[in-house]
């Protein structure tokens, strides 16, 4: 059977892509590892060309995958069942980006698009010695990850999923696939998920997904160097790509948090959400791994605790990949993918990597080279090497309570209980979390002003005494102006300014000037300032649409958490903290559905002194698919944030007015006066419409139209002008309906001899329009994204560093 | 004994520290009659919306005031309060995961999880409007 207009040779060649890629990538690995193994130098040779040869085919077939799943997407070709499901028509252009990785097939492309370019650098960079071993663990892990794309069937067991499958090959039960024009019946596509609607949706993939692939690098050079058993030679040429790797991961993770806190509505930058912890612990000890390295640079030291790191970073990358992939995750996150059925391919490669990388470990544990001396205890090694502990054990608490659904399984057949994530996971992680930067911002203030192996202690505590005195200083100041009287928040407070004191006073006292020795100074500032901005704008944050309506006096009362979002009637002024807000009005512009919210902001003693006015315009997406997806609107000062979201909206109902309402007669002249319940209604005039909203006139209709003018006994005036429309000789009434004040007019006669009409008028449930929305006040909530920056500059400003270095160092070479 | 053995040995310390304190953080699935058991704690229950009762909630008279009937997995019904807003099509969700506590005779909320039928994941192509519009088309066309 021939389909109609259905280009499956597009398929065809997208499979042939990933069939090569796997392959080249598998064959390459074994290339590599034969040249790395082999001892003669032209056999090493010959095989490393061979290997490179696969490798170039990779990264052509690899590319030619990305390009072909891109071409199906942009060209919306819906017989394909990735774009059906992740694009539509309508899509505006940069979105079809997001489409792309939405899916887990287009997230493993992008990963394994990211791993091909940095093995491409790795071939130019890692050397004659490092290339073949580093190239081979590349390759396996390539190997993995094309795997995933394959999506043939093994027996009965299905290895990955194939991004090229047709519409028709997955609903095979349809019956409008049996026609040869099906095709053009499928007009559109699923769409993409509303909420990633977003430009961050655009940005933030790419770049998370070259800081997970940047990992790769030290891993590989890790299990080389263990392979090998050259434990040293690799790390001057892993240190620049674990700074790069930091950097990237870093920006991507927070680039969640910006994303989370500009468009998602749980009210904050981070939640704790297990997807979000997932990728912040291999960040966490990667940034442990960089630390020990560092110190073996100097001293020879911690050498055996960077090998862990750098392998357990991958690991931990892989793991997060198996957390939010399985579909195990299902009943606690929000954001994890949809199991594709491929948890057991996922838990399969996580073990084929980990497990070897532990025994060798294991194996050359007491050949890695450690000094016989110790570190003396003020030595800024010995420091690092607590600090880097510490963060293990803050990344192991994030884990092991992130991974709760994953043994609860264990647990429910051994003691019978059927456990479950913490309920309040903010308050429960916060906890343990919140030592921990105590004592990271400890370390990172002190450990600069000691010096490797051994320091001098008089000038340490003579700097450290006006460091103090002056956070001392900065703390009561702070903590009296913030009301943070919790003894956690002060020592948070106190820790964190002190970091900010000692790394400022470090930058301009103790370097002078000396830019390029800035990068570890400037990141633990930028820590410091970060930690400052969560303490801040979390412990003071406070909901400012508090809602008294409808609560009890008293105990309820006090309970702010009980009323945090407020009833906004249309056009009524409310007081929200210093504000006063009132929702003006709403607009469309598919498919969101903004609604206008007028703040002024004023006097905090005289509130008939408006200070400022603006408009915040929160939007939603009533998606018939999803219901209300909320976008908040925000207003940035530079102290604070003013953040505001609308949560419920009036369901508007649509029903056949004309059969539930009973409709009054009246008899009325021109200028006439009718009552209602609410309102007294003058008919202003009678007249012949020729243009309406509410029925598409042609040519030969005739249509009357009375006009009413509303009056409610208190509120605005509205206009009503229900329809009389002959139309063929058949006379239709259009009826007209004042929602707000649950009127409806129908005009049923019209008698010329009388020089009157029969107006029909019912009473309905008056349908207010209203919004009920939620606005907070983040305070030094800019702190937070001023940290991130400091801090992601700080490793690039490291990075720079190292390239400056070695290029100084060739050229002393070349003058020699 | 070096100080960095010191040191592992209380980072082992710790994490079996954080291990032991895991037992008391977690919370566990329950249903509604073995909530009301355990007075006092926070759960999570896994249920389905009961769909014979009416939904509670008038955004005028108190818009943080939400309640529903829940069905737990033993068929068990009970009134939930949630002090928050109604969230959207909510009549239409299929499975809901509460987390809370027993209070008297209703269960009070602190979040609501829903699936929805109709998450946007959904295999569902409307093919009986592609196939009932197929007549209208004049096969001489």
């Amino acid at each position: 059977m021939i389909f109609e207009n259905e280009l499956g040779w597009l398929g065809i060649a997208g499979e042939l892509f990933v069939t090569t890629a796997f392959i080249s990538s598998f064959i390459s690995a074994i290339a590599f590892y034969v040249s790395a193994k082999s001892k003669d130098d032209i056999l090493q040779q010959s095989w490393r060309r061979i290997a490179r040869m696969l490798f170039i085919i990779h990264a052509i077939a690899v590319t030619g995958i990305v390009a072909t799943l891109y071409y199906i997407i942009h060209e919306h070709r819906f017989e394909y069942n990735y774009a059906w499901e992740h694009s539509s028509m309508q899509l505006p252009m940069q979105y079809l980006l997001a489409c792309f990785w939405e899916g887990q097939e287009g997230s493993f492309l992008l990963w394994m698009w990211w791993n091909m370019v940095l093995g491409s650098l790795l071939i130019f960079r890692a050397g004659k010695k490092w290339e073949a071993p580093v190239l081979c663990i590349f390759m396996v892990v390539q190997a993995f990850i094309a795997s995933m794309l394959l999506g043939i069937y093994i027996w009965d067991y299905k290895i990955g999923s194939n991004p090229f499958i047709l519409l028709r090959d997955v609903m095979i039960d349809a019956p409008i696939f049996k026609r040869v024009d099906y095709l053009s019946f499928i007009k559109d596509g699923n769409g993409l998920n509303p909420l990633l609607q977003n430009y961050w949706m655009v940005i933030h993939p790419p770049i998370l997904f070259l800081g997970f692939a940047s990992t790769l690098v030290p891993f590989a050079y890790a299990m080389a160097a263990l392979w090998k058993k050259d434990f040293t030679g690799w790390i001057d040429s892993v240190l620049p790509w674990t700074l790069f790797s930091g950097a990237v991961l870093g920006t991507g993770i927070m680039m969640g948090g910006a994303w989370a806190y500009e468009s998602l509505t749980f009210g904050g930058f981070w939640a704790w959400d297990p997807v979000e912890n997932a990728s912040l612990v291999p960040w966490l000890i990667l940034v442990g791994g960089i630390h020990t390295m560092l110190a073996y640079k100097k001293t020879g030291h911690s050498l055996r605790s960077t090998f862990l790191f750098y392998l357990l970073t991958f690991i931990l990358v892989l793991y997060s990949t198996f957390l939010t992939r399985s579909g195990i995750l299902g009943n606690t996150s929000v954001h994890a993918f949809t199991d594709l059925g491929m948890s057991g391919q996922l838990v399969f490669y996580l073990m084929a990597l980990a497990i070897p990388a532990i025994l060798l470990l294991i194996i050359n544990w007491k050949k890695i080279p450690s000094p016989e001396k110790e570190e003396a205890m003020a030595s800024r090694e010995f420091w690092i090497f607590v600090g880097a502990g510490i963060l293990f054990i803050s990344a192991f608490q994030i884990i092991l309570y992130t991974s709760i659904p994953v043994y609860k399984g264990l647990v429910h057949s051994i003691t019978g209980v059927e456990i479950a994530p913490p309920t309040e996971p903010i308050q429960t992680y916060n906890s343990y979390q919140l030592p921990v930067a105590v004592l990271i911002l400890l370390l990172s203030s002190l450990a600069l002003y000691l010096k490797f192996r051994k320091s001098e202690l008089k000038q340490f505590y003579r700097r450290m005494l006006v460091i103090f005195i002056v956070t001392i200083g900065f703390t009561i100041l702070i903590a009296w102006k913030g009301g943070l009287t919790y003894p956690t928040h002060v020592a948070l407070l106190f820790t964190a300014i002190f970091s900010i004191v000692a790394n400022l006073y470090y930058l301009f006292t103790v370097l002078k000037g000396k830019h390029r020795l800035y990068g570890p100074a400037l990141a633990h500032l930028g820590f410091g300032i970060f930690m400052l901005g969560v303490l801040i704008s979390s412990a003071n944050k406070h909901t400012i649409s508090l809602n008294y309506r409808g609560v009890d006096y008293g105990e309820q009362m006090n309970n702010l958490e009980l009323h945090t979002n407020q009833f906004m009637p249309k056009d009524s002024r409310e007081r929200m903290g210093n504000y006063f807000a009132t929702y003006i009005g709403d607009s469309i512009a598919e498919p969101n559905h903004y609604y206008k919210v007028l703040f002024e902001r004023v006097n905090k003693w005289d509130s008939s002194v408006v200070h400022e006015k603006f408009i915040l315009r929160p939007n939603a997406q009533i998606n018939p698919k999803m219901g209300l997806i909320s976008n908040p609107d925000t207003r940035h000062y530079w102290d604070r944030d003013v953040y505001t979201h609308v949560t419920t909206v009036p369901e508007k109902n649509n029903d056949d007015i004309n059969k539930e309402a009973i409709f009054k007669e009246h008899l009325m002249a021109k200028g006439d006066t009718i009552f209602t319940s609410n309102s007294f209604v003058v008919l202003e005039n009678v007249d012949q419409v020729t243009e309406s909203d509410k029925v598409k006139l042609v040519k030969g209709d005739l249509c009357i139209g009375a006009k009413l003018h509303l009056y409610p006994l208190n509120g605005k005036d509205y206009l009503a002008q229900p329809l009389y429309w002959i139309q063929g000789g058949k006379p239709e009434l259009i009826t007209d309906k004042v929602s707000e004040l649950g009127l409806v007019f129908r005009l049923t006669k019209i008698l010329p001899d009388q020089n009157k009409v029969q107006i029909d008028v019912a009473e309905i449930k008056p349908e207010q329009d209203y919004i009920v929305m939620k606005a907070i006040v983040f305070p030094y909530i800019n702190l937070v994204w001023l940290g991130i920056v400091l801090c992601v500059s700080g490793f690039l400003v490291s990075l720079i560093r190292i390239f400056q270095k070695k290029k100084t160092a060739i050229k002393n070479v070349e003058s020699i | 004994m070096k100080k960095v053995h010191i040191i592992g040995l209380g980072i082992i310390a710790m994490a079996i520290g954080i291990i032991i304190s895991t037992a008391s953080d977690y919370s566990t699935y329950e249903t509604f009659s073995s909530a009301q058991l355990k007075k006092g704690k926070d759960f999570q229950i896994v249920g389905t919306l009961d769909k014979s009762h009416e939904l509670e909630y008038n955004a005028e008279k108190d818009p943080n005031y939400f309640s529903f009937v829940m069905k737990d997995k033993n068929g068990f019904a009970c009134k939930v309060v949630f002090h928050g807003s109604k969230p959207q099509d909510f009549e239409r969700t299929e499975s809901i995961v509460l987390t809370g506590r027993m209070n008297g005779d209703f269960f009070d909320a602190t979040h609501i999880l829903m699936k929805c039928p109709s998450k946007y994941k959904n295999d569902k192509l409307d093919v009986n409007g592609y196939i009932e519009a197929v007549p209208s088309k004049s096969p001489t066309e």
